[in-house]
């Protein structure tokens, strides 16, 4: 595994670390542009703290579940790489994938004890040129997606919340019921997620309380998680 | 008398004249100073830069491990590899960014799609703090709060992969399986509460979403999505997503 000391040299921690600061300088960009703009709206203090505050606490569970994927991609693809890539661009289930299809078109078993040399230059290759897709389309499609949307809401201003009702619907609709349909473990995860977090809403239908609003899925989601791991 | 209703008519006419170059300055000030204006040219404006610096930079670490360090992978296993890639994910390409944005907006487009882990991360953390700053997706306000919430999800993911890469390999795998079993329970069970808030929200359209993503999810496991070329995920995508927002639209045209 001589390879490793090359994949975990400080100058890999260099290149990741300019593609992980670019991350953070374009956050650092919008959010102050949008706290400036949000001071000209209706938009108070309490509402920014309150968003700031429970998007924390909802990160912290899928960020989570993130580093857990982290274990099998740091043993075979080195520390820096690791956290680039799952700070930047993909996924875990993304980059698993493409580094263990890099690693076979060299005719390696990603992780295998036959890993080298090649087969790391091949996936972190193979890694970089399957996700610029996403982002080359966003750098050039963004304004276009902003007029699709209106093409969609047929022109009409006060169509475009229906447009994300149905965009949020349709895609966590498909990203739920495709765990509920595998008919494991993960199904009860899915279903109790859904049956806590509807519970929450429906009784905050009447009792408006700001913690509900602000907790309601991280505890959904852990709740689903410590269910189905009892069961 | 006459005189008289012809001075009010004109007064009137002078007035609305006034008021409606009032009212055109007005919003034209709000479009070249407000949110439709210098802050959408300025979010695209550096979305574009950032991002396609994302490009390039991406190619940062594969530069130094092959022409640095001296890693040659044969350009054929390269080619190949990069082609079984793009067969399951080429079509996400296009797809995610237009499914996701009506929730995302401008600004969180660019920032969730050079960050990654869109669905499982980006998206869970707009729509939370969507729902505390009590602002609805898909309005001004909604788009500035999304932005908010990409970012926190962004420093929250990083913090915690660099505590991660930290403790290295040896600790994280030490992990007992239990622990690692129920990490892998979170995302089912986020994506399951996450169905839950847009149901209860949005209870008719909702219905429409189960329907199409259960239908078609189901056609898949019994082999008659097997004509689409790849993977055929990107088709429940397609159907769900889009079928939603149009029969949602169609149900709600007449009623905002």
């Amino acid at each position: 595994m001589e390879y490793l000391k090359v994949a975990n040299s400080p100058l890999m921690w260099l290149a990741c670390g300019l593609c992980v600061a670019l991350v953070l300088f374009q956050s650092l960009l919008f959010v102050r542009k949008s706290l400036s703009v949000s001071k000209e709206m209706n938009i108070s203090d309490n509402q920014i703290k309150s968003a700031l505050k429970s998007s924390f606490t909802a990160s912290i569970g899928p960020s989570l579940a993130i580093l857990a994927g982290m274990v099998s991609l740091l043993v075979a693809m080195g520390g820096p790489i690791s956290w680039f890539r799952l700070s930047f661009i993909g996924s875990v289930a993304y980059e698993l994938m493409a580094a263990g299809f890099g690693a076979e078109a060299t005719g390696v078993t990603l992780g295998g004890p036959d890993m080298n040399a090649t087969a790391f230059a091949a996936g972190v290759w193979v890694m970089t040129l399957g996700s610029i897709g996403w982002v080359l389309f966003t750098a050039l499609a963004t304004p276009k997606l902003d007029q699709f949307r209106n093409v969609l809401a047929g022109g009409r201003k006060a169509l475009l919340p229906i447009v994300s009702a149905g965009a949020m619907c349709g895609a966590f609709a498909y990203l739920s019921l495709d765990r509920v349909f595998r008919f494991d473990i993960q199904t009860i995860a899915a279903v109790v997620g859904f049956g806590v977090m509807a519970a929450f809403m429906i009784y905050n239908k009447t009792k408006k309380k700001q913690w509900i609003k602000e907790w309601a899925l991280t505890i959904s989601m852990f709740v689903g998680m410590i269910v189905s791991i009892i069961f | 008398m006459g005189t008289y209703n012809i001075n009010v008519r004109w007064h009137d006419c002078f007035n609305y004249i006034l008021d409606r170059r009032f009212k055109m300055e007005t919003t034209k000030n709000t479009s070249t100073k407000g949110f439709q204006g210098d802050y959408m040219s300025y979010i695209v404006k550096w979305g574009t830069i950032t991002n396609l610096l994302g490009c390039l930079f991406a190619f940062l670490p594969a530069i130094v491990v092959t022409f640095i360090y001296g890693y040659k992978p044969p350009i054929s296993a390269v080619f190949a590899g990069f082609i079984m890639q793009a067969s399951v994910s080429g079509v996400f390409w296009f797809v995610e960014p237009i499914s996701y944005f009506p929730v995302l907006g401008v600004p969180g487009t660019y920032m969730s799609f050079l960050s990654g882990n869109i669905g499982n991360l980006r998206l869970p953390a707009s729509v939370a703090a969507q729902e505390a700053a009590g602002v609805t997706p898909g309005t001004d306000e909604g788009t500035i709060i999304a932005t908010m919430g990409v970012a926190i999800s962004i420093i929250v993911n990083i913090v915690m992969l660099t505590i991660g890469v930290i403790l290295g390999a040896s600790v994280l795998s030490r992990l007992p399986a239990g622990v690692i079993a129920a990490l892998n329970n979170i995302l089912p069970a986020l994506f399951g509460a996450m169905f839950g808030q847009q149901f209860i929200a949005n209870p008719k359209i909702g219905v429409v979403a189960a329907i199409l993503a259960g239908g078609m999810i189901g056609l898949n496991k019994l082999g008659m999505l097997a004509f689409l070329p790849g993977n055929p995920a990107y088709a429940i995508i397609i159907v769900a997503v889009f079928g939603s927002i149009l029969i949602g639209k169609q149900m709600f045209k007449d009623k905002v």
